[in-house]
């Protein structure tokens, strides 16, 4: 798969203390994000064993620029449906009203760490020619209460159609797959989406799904620069005037598991 | 009250007597009570009415002195009670009515009060409007349409309680007043002329502002429609001004373009200046004072203004297009051709062509520029019709045209020829830096923008045109066409253009004739007469045969000047005329 950005290069292999040490600054402090030239990685080795590629645990940035996704999340039950859309009609943008039918198909890779780094490959089902949507999304920003909003490092990638492909023979597996169905809007910078998931019951047949739930998930985000947190100011006067009809919160996916 | 405090008129008026007699200040009146004493021994219903007004205007003494007091005792005794029920009847209505009052006056403090949320139910049929707390802020901005521009553009609701209820209610009240922001205050526009460049570079920065009347607001519109409107239309103008003056220190070009302050300068063509200002006259009596001794200038142009807003308003909406949105969902916002570049490989040209070209600053010069050219060239026309009359250059300019180009037809003809002398025939696209002429006979010329040209053009084509019509005019009169030339490479050279010249025999071949016409030399005729009526050639043995002297000899010069007929044409055909005897 050709990428536009540097993600398609190898996963550095990292000291494991320095990672770990880095990680458990206090105050949300950044760690030093990969850079091309950073002169600590030691050149990967070929190893006689077939051992498990390292995995980094550094924030992954694409290019030069440290892109944070901001987040909002609710969900509203499948009756309050339309007057959740009739609300977002008026509040958001001048658009005509816009559906999607996207898969998502989540990769992992596993190295020796617990954790596994997990890669998001998506493509949209009803729309032709549009590429497919390579996404990476760290761990969550800890630190500030005052920040409204669910703030992690996110890398956007748009590829061509054998991104699967490639991962595959990048050594990731895939963990499991779904589909989504609802509408987006927009406001401003903002992207507002309110969708139901529906699980595969063959996998590879995205024919046969099934509802997930009777509910429908909402999701207020914005892709920015890191540094601007003024967002999330906007994010929390905007999940207010959708109040009564859903609760936009920050939450947390680690405190769920 | 009792009876006797009422006006005596309205009394009669509710007991149902003929009103329009005034009641007369005896009691009882001698006609009333004559009446009564024949209704009363009928037992009647008028008579107890009668009864109490009567009992009701004596005092209450007792019976009247002289009447038999055996036959009213219980009559009276009914006539009492009778008064009292009635008076106990005349209290509940009088309550009642007292209420009524009440309420409506109570009514009229309420419509004050409820007229502010139809208000406000009118002000949210038009403005977004939502509520922070206990404030009702609302958004003027073009943000929701499209536009990126970093104002906020909130406005405040309030209730308007600063009224005198006292006091009548002013004719323009309106329970509801609206708070724009301060910078947002007054009116604004933008400023766009073409003038000749100015000769010192100290003058920039004085823009010649003047305060122009706001746009009269429809008559129905309340004060908060048009307040919120100015204040809308000085936000646009802001941003249309910053993208602007951003792109005018952005993009590179041949000659730079100067911001200063709140205009921004450029040079469409050599010695001629664009200014693009932004015009914010704000509300306070010192720049009223101040705007109101300035003349307004005629120079402004208006379509150029328009087409700002226009453009930009184009610009929003393409922020806003379905191409814009993510598919698949996750995806970030961004034109759907962008996000193909990076798995298409595409390479700069092709990133290049999908942005796009020109900003709102190039096009609003290109247009500035066409507009320039269009007028010098309608000028350089009718300076050239008003001062040549012969032969006429008449222009018929296209009804269509595009911001970049329009089209005028220019025919040049002889006044009382046009059918026969229509050869010369140009059509001109005015384009943004160019004339491009298309001539009848296929030729194509490209022209610049200088207005010589196009002048020299013009006067070289209506000498052709003389020449072309003598053409014209020999077929029709039967003459022959003997040489017929564009460009004459003979005689005196022209400064503009190229002379030509045409010979043209009688029908009998007798007299020839030549004319010579350049564009600077003008025309020169010349008459070529046979040998037998030259009475100057010298006599020779040469020529044996009388035969030879029907033979043309030698040319003689017309003196044109002298010659009768309006134009040329004309006057050509009367020498045809007087050459071709009958």
């Amino acid at each position: 798969a050709r990428s536009d950005e540097g993600v398609g290069r190898r996963p550095r292999r990292r000291k494991r203390g320095c990672a770990g040490g880095a990680r458990t600054g206090a105050g949300g402090a950044l760690e030093q994000p990969v850079k091309r030239g950073a002169p600590a990685a030691p050149p990967y080795r070929e190893a006689k064993t077939m051992e498990a590629p390292p995995v980094t645990m550094m924030p992954v940035t694409g290019g030069t620029i440290n892109m944070m996704e901001y987040l909002l999340q609710g969900s509203v039950l499948d009756q309050s449906l339309e007057s959740l859309l009739h609300r977002l009609r008026g509040l958001c943008d001048n658009m005509e009203p816009e559906t999607f039918l996207d898969h998502e198909m989540v990769f992992l890779l596993k190295g020796q760490q617990a954790s596994p780094f997990v890669l998001r490959a998506r493509r949209s089902m009803d729309k032709t020619g549009t590429p497919w949507h390579l996404r990476y999304l760290g761990q969550p920003e800890m630190g500030d209460k005052n920040r409204h909003a669910l703030v992690r490092n996110c890398v956007d990638i748009a590829t061509s159609e054998n991104l699967t492909d490639f991962l595959v023979e990048m050594g990731f597996r895939m963990d499991h797959e779904f589909v989504t169905k609802g509408h987006v809007f927009r406001k401003g910078i903002m992207k507002i989406v309110v969708y139901k998931i529906f699980r595969i019951l063959v996998p590879g047949n995205t024919d046969s799904i099934e509802p997930l739930s009777l509910s429908y998930l909402v999701e207020l985000s914005i892709v920015a620069p890191a540094g601007q947190d003024v967002v999330s100011d906007d994010m929390r006067n905007f999940a207010e005037q959708l109040k009564p009809l859903v609760h936009l919160e920050k939450i947390d996916p680690k405190r769920l598991m | 009250g009792s009876a006797s405090s009422r006006p005596a008129r309205s009394r009669c008026r509710r007991w149902g007597w003929t009103a329009a007699r005034p009641t007369c200040s005896r009691s009882p009146c001698p006609r009333t009570w004559r009446a009564w004493r024949s209704a009363s021994t009928s037992a009647r219903a008028p008579a107890p009415r009668r009864t109490s007004r009567r009992l009701g205007r004596r005092p209450a003494t007792g019976p009247r002195p002289g009447t038999p007091r055996t036959r009213r005792n219980p009559q009276t005794l009914q006539l009492i009670s009778k008064k009292k029920s009635l008076a106990g009847a005349a209290q509940i209505l009088l309550k009642g009515a007292e209420r009524l009052s009440k309420s409506v006056a109570e009514n009229q403090e309420n419509k004050r009060q409820r007229d502010f949320n139809s208000e406000l139910l009118r002000l949210r049929q038009h403005w977004k409007l939502r509520k922070v707390g206990d404030k009702i802020l609302g958004d003027l901005s073009y943000r929701s349409a499209g536009s990126l521009f970093p104002h906020h553009g909130t406005f405040e609701v309030i209730k308007n309680t600063d009224i005198d209820l006292d006091k009548k209610i002013p004719e323009d009240y309106c329970p509801l007043d609206v708070q724009i922001p301060s910078d947002l205050e007054g009116s604004a526009y933008i400023k766009v002329s073409i003038q000749k460049q100015a000769p010192d570079i100290g003058d920039l920065g004085t823009v010649n502002l003047f305060k122009r009347p706001l746009p009269k607001s429809k008559p129905g519109a309340p004060h908060w429609q048009t307040k919120l409107e100015a204040a809308q239309n000085v936000l646009l103008c802001k941003e249309i001004f910053a993208q602007l003056s951003r792109e005018a220190v952005q993009i590179k070009s041949q000659i730079p373009h100067i911001v200063v302050k709140n205009q921004i300068i450029s040079q469409p063509f050599p010695g001629l200046q664009l200014s693009i200002s932004l015009c914010h006259s704000s509300n306070d009596k010192k720049s009223q004072k101040a705007a109101s001794e300035k003349q307004s200038p005629e120079d402004h142009l208006y379509v150029l203004e328009h087409n700002l807003h226009q453009l930009i308003r184009e610009f929003h909406k393409q922020t806003l297009s379905s191409t814009m949105m993510p598919h698949p969902a996750s995806a970030p916002f961004g034109h759907k051709r962008m996000r193909m570049a990076g798995p298409q490989a595409f390479d700069k040209n092709d990133i290049s062509s999908l942005q796009p070209n020109e900003g709102l600053l190039e096009k609003i010069i290109k247009q500035a520029k066409h507009i320039f050219l269009r007028r010098r060239t309608a000028r350089t026309i009718d300076s050239l019709a008003s001062r040549i009359e012969d032969p006429q250059i008449q222009a018929h300019w296209s009804n269509i045209n595009d911001v970049y180009e329009s089209s005028v037809k220019v025919l040049i003809t002889s006044q009382g020829y046009e059918q026969i002398c229509k050869s010369i025939q140009l059509q001109l696209n005015i384009g943004v830096e160019q004339i491009r002429v298309v001539h009848r006979d296929g030729r194509v010329i490209t022209l610049s923008h200088q207005e010589q040209e196009l002048q020299d053009f013009l006067l070289s084509q209506m000498s052709q045109h003389q020449v072309h019509a003598v053409q014209q005019l020999a077929k029709v009169m039967g003459w022959h066409v003997l040489s017929f030339s564009n460009h004459v490479g003979l005689g005196p050279v022209e400064s503009i253009g190229n002379a030509s010249a045409i010979t043209v025999a009688s029908p009998g071949g007798d007299y020839a004739i030549s004319v010579r016409n350049g564009p600077e030399s003008g025309s020169k005729v010349m008459v070529q007469f046979p040998r037998c009526q030259c009475k100057d050639l010298p006599k020779s043995d040469v020529l044996q045969d009388s035969k030879w002297n029907h033979l043309r000899g030698p040319f003689r010069e017309v003196q044109w000047n002298k010659m009768e007929g309006r134009n040329f044409v004309y006057k050509l055909e009367l020498l045809m005329a007087a050459l071709t005897p009958c």
